[in-house]
């Protein structure tokens, strides 16, 4: 199964209203948490509802948090977004730690994340501060005005020493020696 | 054969530039030349300080993260994977600083840069998950099939600033 055969949006990455710039704005704004009172499906979240939730609501004061109790429907939670996303998520049988977990999750993330793939992982305004590079960037502008073919631009200089080469370095190191002795 | 002919050629304009060959060029020059280059890395160095106090253009940095290396600039967003522990709002100092650059010249790590030379700064914007991605395994006529789902964490950072204190080459305080 490729990604082309997915229904799933794919995206790039991006921030809503320049968050992070200058300061960080947390994106959860509301969180319902909708629940039984009697149901064993409602239990983890009610835990979480008596022991978690105060604290939730103080450390993060621009939450708004509701609670909304209903009669033999199972657990759900509903976290809506400062760019307009709502993410919906059951709560079903989930236990007290999970449920934790999960509502981690919807606080820190920005939106609907995890709806769009991600074609890239990075995003930047100034993709060369230093230029594209070309075949021409470090090359002698002298090349500008040759006429070509020139002997000069077309050697092939690219091959490594070959031995009769270093045969004749090591020829020439030698008469270097011998020169000074014989003035 | 055509190899050995443009080897010769070479070889003819090597050696037929000076009286005494390349060698004989190289042994006559060599102590001045080291003088000279040493002159050259002041003045760059000292052209590079200038240019940062100035502040000309924008400043990239490539650091390291999380095993990857990645190219940064004001602004930018980054997607890191994996368990991080940073929440979100954290304000982090990215010093794993592998080459800083201007516009006009870079600071290539050995392999990092030197520390304090450049300051990377990011926030957390966002820790959520990935969307859900399929590993499926297949063996043809074995009657093997395994299908499993993952989600990765994402850490999505927001880099605030790049900056190069202008002082390449300068002795680390405790040193002094």
């Amino acid at each position: 199964m490729s990604n082309s055969n997915l229904f799933l949006k794919s995206g790039f990455v991006r921030a809503p209203l320049q968050n992070g710039v200058g300061r960080y704005v947390c994106q959860l704004q509301r969180i319902v948490l909708k629940f039984c009172k009697s149901h064993g499906g409602s239990r983890g979240l009610r835990d979480y509802i008596e022991q978690d939730l105060v604290d939730f609501a103080s450390n993060n004061p621009s939450v708004v948090v509701y609670l909304k109790p209903r009669r033999h429907r199972s657990p759900v939670v509903v976290a809506e977004y400062l760019n307009g996303d709502r993410v919906w998520m059951s709560m079903h049988n989930k236990t007290h730690s999970e449920i934790t977990k999960w509502i981690e999750v919807l606080r820190t993330q920005q939106g609907d994340v995890s709806a769009t793939r991600l074609r890239k992982y990075q995003y930047t305004d100034y993709p060369s501060v230093q230029g594209p590079w070309t075949p021409f960037t470090y090359k002698d502008p002298k090349l500008n005005v040759a006429e070509l073919p020139d002997p000069e631009f077309g050697a092939n200089n690219r091959l490594p020493m070959s031995a009769t080469e270093q045969l004749k370095i090591m020829f020439e190191k030698k008469q270097l020696e011998i020169k000074p002795k014989e003035e | 054969m055509s190899l050995i002919r443009t080897g010769l050629q070479r070889l003819a304009t090597v050696f037929s530039g000076s009286n005494g060959g390349i060698l004989s060029r190289f042994l006559t020059n060599v102590v001045p030349a080291q003088q000279q280059s040493i002159n050259t890395q002041k003045e760059v160095i000292e052209t590079c300080n200038r240019m940062i106090a100035q502040k000309p253009s924008r400043n990239f940095a490539i650091i390291h993260l999380l095993g990857k290396q990645w190219r940064v600039s004001d602004g930018d967003l980054l997607v890191v994977e994996g368990y991080w522990p940073p929440s979100i709002g954290d304000q982090i100092k990215l010093e794993k600083v592998l080459l800083a650059a201007t516009k006009d010249f870079s600071l290539i790590g050995r392999p990092l840069v030197q520390p304090d030379l450049v300051t990377v700064t990011a926030t957390v914007i966002s820790k959520g998950l990935s969307h859900t991605r399929v590993h499926f395994k297949k063996k043809r006529r074995k009657q093997f099939m395994r299908i499993n789902f993952q989600r990765a964490q994402q850490t999505m950072l927001r880099i605030n600033s790049v900056e190069i204190a202008d002082k390449i080459n300068a002795r680390p305080k405790n040193e002094q």
